[in-house]
């Protein structure tokens, strides 16, 4: 039933070229350890060159896996049997590294580097192009996707619709003959999806690329694609062919599996057993919460030492009422998400007030950031866009029942609500499997078992069908509208069109305008010094506090580190005073302060409670560290690779994947948060009153930390050997690693003070 | 086929050697210094994730180390043990010579970012502590990694490290005082470190974060039986 594509002609300005880009498959069976059933079995697929294929199937199918099979990295993060054979172009796919471009569905979980220009030359780098020969592949494939923004702006600052298009430039600078998407657009609002939709329609099309797409929304992509292939829940290929025809011979069964087809309704969701949920607490549409002109304002600490403010949310009016959905809805970036936690109390506001209904209030408290955890979770659930870092117990039943136990319910009452909730959404089964090894999609649902269980008189939900089928989208809806119906007030953002026809009312936010940007401020001059001038200037310190042999002399050594740090400090030139570096500075050196004085204090105690030992073994602790306060906050982690690899020689792979850590740092603060929060709300959080829940908390937020980080390593190991990094021992490097005369002048700059401490010893 | 074969049942079936026989680990892949970009990219996040873990400590130890330290200083040691995870964790993860190391001097250098009372001293501290995880690993041929060799490496941790501490520190010390702060270190290391880590990778494995290592394996196996 294979459609062989139209043959492609060469244009007249181009030679003939040859078409590439085919994919033979066969035999192919994939057993993760752990699994009984294969989640591939004897998978046979033949794709010629320029074909544009739909791969679509229940959740679990295995679609994912075969894209991951296709690009020949399925063993990178996880290990299995393996059989059979996949060849593009009659070839193993990493034959070539960048033969097969990957984009991954969560943005931004393959960005490596800080900047998108950087981002982009990855694979370049990886296979060796000579840094002369990058820019200009690197803007061809930057202006491919859209992307015009200067190549030096942070990867962190784009959309997830914008990291999306850069992870397509990414794979594009390799020239690659297949193009392989992993529901690129699942988790964009309509907005950006359409946006990468086009791009990739463009690029395609211009490349001529054999696609793969896979996606559950089938809608958008029918246009695009010139074949469909449909996977059965064994992993077999139950229907392939053009998509109009597999549509209607066999859309109504696609419709059955749960599988979102276009031209057919959404569906009605699941109804729970009556009764299910108690009579609610409030009136009929009375206002349970009621955010009065709520500002939030985001602070991103920059590595000067100030700071950036600008507008989460800008003086919006939002009232939830008491049986009523209210869908929030509107761009990213528009403030959704942080509406919802300041409504949920999770979020403090810089402006206008969060206040539930009287009868809500607990101690007479309308505030629910002002309430202890107990009391918030009695009364708001908040169910996150990232559900798989928020579980807090190691069974899927004892997750459901974690508030309700917290809270204090009546045990049989509570677990006959969590069984009939995990039943309809389809986790029952699961009931006594630890909530960690759930997929994505079954650990939202259970999230959302969990955060209803004990029926809260606020529901706020984010994002929470994204990634569903038609099926399991009906469940989730169900568990929304029964609550809903008992006399909870309900709050959901999404982009998802379904959802929004459901809602009793809709509120759209706009992307708040920001205040405009300050000018950059005038950099000091240690800012610039390279990483390694640096790192041995703040390594000098150690001789020179370790050698000097008084404290008199480790006083003036001191003195001179003072003078010194002040010059580099000092910020010649145009445009604003930077602020807030010696307030750095300060902040820096207060543990080392602390730590100067107990070893002064752990010295005078042992040396005959003489004062001048004291002094100076603490003053010889803050020489050791004064210099380190100044300097290291200047290191920047991608030029810190640079510098190990190109000028160090150390080895180019470990330095890489250790750059690309360092870049992910600021990310496990937020995560941190994240877990703190969904405990708070789950009434978990730590209590002041126990240093028990206190430490409980700590634990479950480092593990959740370390699970989550390297939940992150597996996924980006993937995004990065789909572009030839597993075989990059022989690198090129995007950006030089010079030594300035700036470094020169810090290195001898910093052995001043060990001159000093080495006069002294020679003298005293 | 042959060409483009990516799996053959014969000899690609499995990337991880099997455990041997009871009371042994399983091995990494060979070659041993095969690094994987899994493997690399496993140990820098959990370095990274550490040497945050690592700066709360800094602050966090110092009230309870001024506390039990009070009548006698090299008591202070006790509460040393915690900087030695990482080190005892890469290697018990990732199980390649160099991992222990690695996993260290990351943890110790994102955690001196921010700033610490040690300044450039804590990736000194980090790579002290690093070669002496590594020693032990090393020792046990990188074929060993249950909580014997945990403990080993926690205790190991701390020999270099102290031995520096006692110039840069604490030169005002009498022997015995550093004799006894490098013993009660040791005692910390391997508790702290060596226990804990051993828990901890453990509890990591059973949380499905490991499928593509080692532990991951063993854990699926333990399972399987």
């Amino acid at each position: 039933m294979t459609r062989t594509p139209v043959p492609v002609a060469a244009t007249e300005a181009e030679p003939p070229v040859v078409a590439t880009g085919a994919v033979g498959v066969s035999g192919l069976t994939w057993r993760p350890y752990g699994r009984r059933d294969p989640i591939l079995s004897d998978l046979g697929l033949a794709l010629p060159p320029g074909q544009r294929v739909l791969l679509v199937g229940p959740s679990g199918s295995g679609k994912s896996t075969l894209l991951r099979a296709l690009a020949g990295v399925l063993e990178v993060a996880e290990s299995g049997e393996l059989a059979g054979s996949v060849t593009i172009d009659g070839e193993a796919p990493h034959t070539r590294p960048g033969a097969v471009g990957l984009v991954l569905q969560e943005p931004g979980s393959g960005v490596v580097a800080a900047t998108i220009g950087r981002d982009v030359a990855f694979g370049l780098e990886n296979t060796g192009v000579p840094r002369a020969a990058m820019p200009a592949r690197v803007t061809a494939a930057l202006g491919a996707v859209g992307l015009t923004m200067p190549e030096d702006t942070p990867t962190h600052a784009l959309s997830g619709g914008e990291q999306q298009r850069l992870a397509l430039a990414g794979a594009l600078a390799l020239e690659p003959t297949l193009l392989l998407l992993d529901e690129p657009t699942a988790m964009l609002d309509p907005g950006n999806a359409a946006a990468v939709r086009t791009c990739v329609g463009e690029v395609v099309a211009a490349r001529r690329l054999t696609t793969v797409v896979v996606e559950h929304r089938l809608g958008p992509w029918v246009d695009f694609a010139d074949r469909m292939v449909v996977l059965g829940r064994d992993g077999r290929v139950v229907a392939d062919g053009a998509p109009e025809v597999v549509l209607a011979e066999r859309g109504a069964e696609l419709v059955d599996q749960g599988i979102w087809v276009p031209g057919f309704p959404a569906p009605e969701p699941a109804s729970l057993p009556p009764g299910l949920f108690g009579p609610g607490t409030l009136g009929a549409n009375e206002v349970a919460v009621d955010a009065a002109d709520v500002t939030v304002a985001r602070s991103v600490r920059l590595v000067s030492g100030g700071t950036r403010t600008t507008l989460a949310v800008d003086g919006q009016w939002l009232q939830a009422r008491a049986g009523q959905s209210l869908a929030l809805v509107g761009p990213s970036g528009s403030g959704k998400s942080t509406l919802l936690l300041a409504l949920a109390g999770l979020l403090p506001v810089d402006d206008g007030v969060v206040r539930v209904h009287p009868t809500l209030a607990r101690h007479g408290e309308r505030h629910p950031a002002e309430w202890d955890t107990l009391d918030l979770a009695r009364t708001v659930a908040w169910v996150p866009q990232w559900s798989s870092s928020t579980i807090v117990a190691g069974t899927v039943l004892d997750e459901v029942m974690a508030t309700s136990r917290a809270v204090g319910l009546v045990e049989a009452e509570a677990e006959g609500r969590a069984h009939a909730l995990l039943d309809l959404l389809g986790l029952r089964h699961l009931e006594q499997a630890d909530p960690r090894h759930l997929s994505g999609g079954e650990q939202r649902r259970l999230a959302m078992a969990a955060a209803v269980a004990h029926q809260p008189a606020l529901l706020l939900a984010d994002e929470a069908t994204v990634g569903q089928d038609r099926l399991t989208w009906a469940a989730v809806m169900g568990v929304v509208e029964a609550l809903r119906d008992a006399g909870s007030a309900v709050v959901l953002t999404t982009h998802d069109e379904a959802v929004e026809a459901r809602c009793d009312r809709v509120v759209t936010l706009e992307r708040p305008v920001q205040p405009p940007a300050p000018p950059t401020p005038r950099r000091p001059l240690v800012a610039r010094c390279g990483p390694l001038s640096l790192l041995a200037a703040s390594a000098a310190a150690i001789p020179a506090g370790v050698l000097s042999p008084r404290w008199t002399a480790t006083l003036v050594v001191v003195a001179v580190q003072v003078l010194l740090g002040a010059l580099a400090l000092v910020s010649p030139g145009d445009g604003p005073q930077p602020r807030g570096r010696l307030r750095g500075v300060v902040t820096r050196l207060v543990p080392g302060v602390i730590g100067a004085l107990s070893v002064a204090w752990s010295s005078w105690l042992l040396g005959g409670r003489d004062l001048e030992v004291a002094a100076g073994a603490g003053l010889r602790v803050l020489a050791i560290v004064l210099p380190s306060a100044v300097l290291i906050s200047h290191i920047d982690a991608d030029a810190l690779g640079d510098h190990l690899a190109q000028r160090l020689r150390l080895p180019a792979r470990p330095v890489v994947a250790t750059a690309a850590a360092l870049q992910r740092v600021h990310t496990f603060g937020d995560v941190w948060t994240e877990i703190a929060r969904a405990r708070r709300v789950r009434g978990l959080g730590a209590s002041r009153r126990s240093p028990r829940t206190v430490l409980a908390e700590l634990g479950a937020l480092t593990m959740g930390m370390l699970v989550r980080s390297l939940q992150a390593a597996a996924t980006l190991a993937v995004a990065m050997d789909a572009r030839g990094f597993s075989t990059a021992y022989r690198r090129t490097w995007w950006a030089p690693a010079p030594w300035r005369v700036a470094d020169s002048v810090l290195v001898v700059g910093s052995l001043l003070p060990l001159g000093v401490a080495l006069l002294a010893r020679a003298v005293l | 086929m042959e060409d483009g074969a990516i799996g053959k049942k014969e000899h690609m079936s499995t990337k991880l050697a099997p455990a041997a026989s009871r009371g042994t680990s399983v091995r990494a892949s060979r070659p041993l210094m095969g690094w994987r970009t899994v493997d690399l990219l496993t140990v820098a996040f959990l370095g990274a994730a550490f040497g945050i873990a690592y700066w709360g400590w800094d602050i966090g130890y110092q009230g309870p180390t001024t506390a039990i330290s009070q009548g006698f200083p090299p008591l202070a040691g006790l509460l040393v043990g915690p900087w030695f995870i990482a080190g005892v964790v890469g290697g018990l993860v990732i199980r390649r010579p160099g991992a222990a190391l690695l996993c260290e001097v990351i943890a110790a250098l994102v955690s001196m970012l921010p700033g610490t009372q040690w300044g450039f001293g804590t990736l000194l501290a980090g790579i002290f502590q690093g070669v002496g995880a590594e020693i032990a690993f090393a020792i046990l041929g990188y074929g060993f990694f249950g909580l014997g060799a945990a403990v080993l490496a926690g205790v190991l941790s701390a020999p270099i490290e102290i031995v520096y501490e006692w110039f840069a520190y604490y030169a005002d010390w009498s022997f015995g005082w550093k004799l006894a702060y490098l013993a009660i270190t040791m005692v910390s290391g391997a508790v702290l470190a060596g226990g804990l880590g051993w828990l901890l990778t453990r509890a990591l494995a059973r949380a499905g974060a490991l499928n593509a290592l080692p532990p991951g394996q063993e854990v699926r196996e333990r399972h399987s039986v």
